[in-house]
């Protein structure tokens, strides 16, 4: 369980990092979405191995429960993730409203020449 | 009543009331009133520490390895100073700059959101905590920096909020990790658990990516392209505040984390710091030096300085940890008042462009001295401020035997020296034909009265090096005092401890 989450951690950071490196804003986007599961993924695999454990809902019955603490830090990651992106998707819109244009090349094409 | 929280909550609550409740007018004095507030807390917890009480806040009771602690030290408390006074700076200066009926309703809560966020990091006791309070900072600085940019600015915002959401990702990453090899992600639990795992290749590791993820912040080389050309941006009260604190929030967290939370024996991390620290002061101030408007040029030297910042903790004797919390006292209130006169200067020539500018020395000359007793003392002259915290890490670096990078230091303030000169002669001395000073515009006389303000306690520092040094010595003690650090959270008690 743990050498597959480990391989997934490492293939969505890939892809994340392939998409960000884009110059399309839309496959921009994509890529953070992808890097903050990655990332939250990653916090969860450190509960360690979820074999023969229960969820983590205290009952008194002694039976082993998954570590419940990276589920809450996950849950704190996600909102916060959840208001970035909004926030990445709204500014995109309004390079796009501005710039005319939805390619990060092309927005600082301009700028390059200048200088 | 736990004060340790009152800083954290009293911009919180300022924001939303102001947000919320205020018309424009009060929520103007609301916020001064806040501010002045905020201040005096700050210094009064400063002096209940060098008396020996710190103060530590269990939340909901529970014991500080099972809940989140926030713990105000002296250092965190010396920090709270620094914070406020740039906010007060800050928000009268804004009040002043922008007529009320023209301010963007947003601009003054969103400033407290800040200051909250930024304050929660200096107090937090907590690796998950502090990744809470530095997006609350970063997606307040976010809607700031875009808030009043137009259509060739807002491109320059893209590039701050890529590379900080990165650099959020790889902290949350960080932060995971920690608690897979700690158990915890409180910092005197994760002191505890270090002395176990010593030598483990693993705390190395976890070192490194946790300099990544607050050199990104901070704008070490070669993390830095995404700061010089974002901070131009912004108007010039939100520049003071940018500069002066976002930034050094990162330096903080770096001293925090190799002073107190990580072991101190980290296998040549600290030599790596300290190169890093070389390579961002001189390719920074070469940078400086290309540019050829006020803001630009400041930007730069922002990045120079964390420069010296760094050496200071990669140095890593107490003496150089205790330069480098000088240093930032000093430069907190340098940059922030810097880009203040910059400011100025932009209300009375209508630009910031150097070849537009000129005659301010004749028309304002008093603009002309603050920005000369500020200019000389970020190059580092005697006996202004600058100087003494340059002096302690040159010295410290000269007992460790780093003659490399002392001399990348000394080229650096030299290098300094010349591009301050560049606005010197660009806006204060140049006689060029066309320019026009527009002393006709009232704002710009109480804004003299702020910058002065910063100005003397620029000075203060300088003439007062002693005092400050002692305070920067015993809060670098506290720093670097692990034990210390465990028994004053650890023994706060509370439900649930072992």
């Amino acid at each position: 369980m743990q050498i597959e989450t480990a391989l997934l951690v490492g293939i969505l950071f890939a892809c994340a990092t392939w998409l960000i490196l884009q110059r399309n804003f839309v496959r921009i986007l994509f890529g953070f979405i992808v890097l903050s599961n990655a990332a939250n993924l990653l916090v969860l695999s450190m509960s360690g191995r979820p074999d023969g454990k229960v969820a983590p809902i205290v009952d008194g019955s002694g039976v082993p429960m998954v570590d419940p603490l990276p589920q809450a830090l996950i849950l704190t990651a996600i909102v916060i993730g959840f208001g970035v992106t909004a926030y990445l998707v709204t500014l995109l819109y309004r390079l796009f409203l501005d710039q005319k244009t939805t390619n990060a090349r092309e927005m600082f094409e301009e700028e390059d020449s200048k200088s | 009543m736990n004060w340790a929280v009152v800083p954290f909550l009293l911009p919180l609550i300022t924001g939303v009331v102001s947000l919320f409740v205020l018309k424009t007018e009060d929520k103007r004095a609301v916020n001064i009133v806040s501010a002045v507030a905020q201040l005096f807390l700050a210094l009064w917890l400063v002096a209940q520490n060098v008396q020996g009480h710190a103060f530590v806040l269990t939340s909901g009771g529970w014991a500080a390895q099972v809940g989140i602690a926030l713990v105000a030290d002296l250092l965190a408390s010396i920090m709270l100073v620094l914070s406020t006074f740039t906010a007060l700076a800050c928000v009268l200066f804004s009040c002043v700059e922008t007529p009320a009926r023209v301010e963007h309703p947003l601009r003054l809560p969103l400033i407290q959101f800040m200051i909250a966020g930024i304050n929660l990091a200096f107090l937090t006791g907590d690796l998950f905590n502090l990744f809470v309070a530095f997006e609350i900072m970063l997606i307040a600085s976010y809607a700031l920096l875009t808030l009043e940019a137009d259509d060739w600015d807002i491109k320059q915002a893209y590039p701050y909020l890529a590379i900080n959401l990165f650099g959020s990702t790889l902290f949350i990453c960080a932060a995971g990790l920690a608690y897979g090899l700690f158990g915890t992600l409180n910092f005197a639990g994760m002191i505890q658990k270090s002395a176990e795992l010593q030598g483990d290749p693993r705390v190395v590791l976890l070192a490194l990516l946790l300099l990544i993820v607050f050199g990104t912040k901070a704008g070490l080389f070669p993390l830095y392209y995404w700061l010089p050309n974002s901070y131009p941006i912004l108007p010039s009260p939100l520049a003071g505040l940018y500069s002066g604190m976002l930034t050094k929030v990162g330096v903080y967290v770096l001293v925090r984390m190799f002073g107190t939370v990580l072991p101190h024996d980290l296998h040549g991390v600290h030599t790596f710091i300290a190169w890093l620290a070389g390579f961002t002061m001189v390719i920074a101030v070469v940078g400086a030096i290309s540019r050829n408007f006020v803001r630009g040029i400041l930007s730069f030297h922002i990045l120079s300085q964390i420069g010296f910042m760094a050496l200071a903790i990669g140095l890593f004797t107490p003496l150089s940890i205790a330069a480098c919390i000088f240093y930032i006292m000093h430069h907190i209130i340098v940059k922030a008042s810097l880009f203040l006169i910059g400011g100025v200067a932009v209300v009375l020539n209508r630009t910031d462009d150097l070849n537009k500018m000129g005659h301010l020395w004749r028309a304002t000359p008093w603009v002309g001295i603050v920005f000369l007793i500020q200019a000389l003392s970020l190059a580092g002259i005697p006996p202004l401020s600058g100087f003494w915290g340059k002096y302690l890490i040159i010295v410290e670096g000269l007992r460790e035997g780093a003659y490399v990078l002392i001399a990348a230091s000394i080229v650096a303030s030299v290098l300094t020296m010349f591009s301050m000169v560049k606005i010197w002669f660009g806006a204060f001395w140049s006689e060029s034909e066309g320019v026009v000073v527009r002393t006709d515009d009232k704002r710009w006389k109480p804004m003299v009265w702020i910058i002065g303000g910063m100005c003397a306690v620029s000075l203060g520092i300088g003439f007062g090096a002693e005092g400050v040094l002692q305070l920067a010595t015993q809060a670098a003690e506290g720093v670097l005092d692990q034990a210390g650090y465990v028994q004053l959270v650890l023994g706060a008690g509370g439900k649930g401890g072992s």
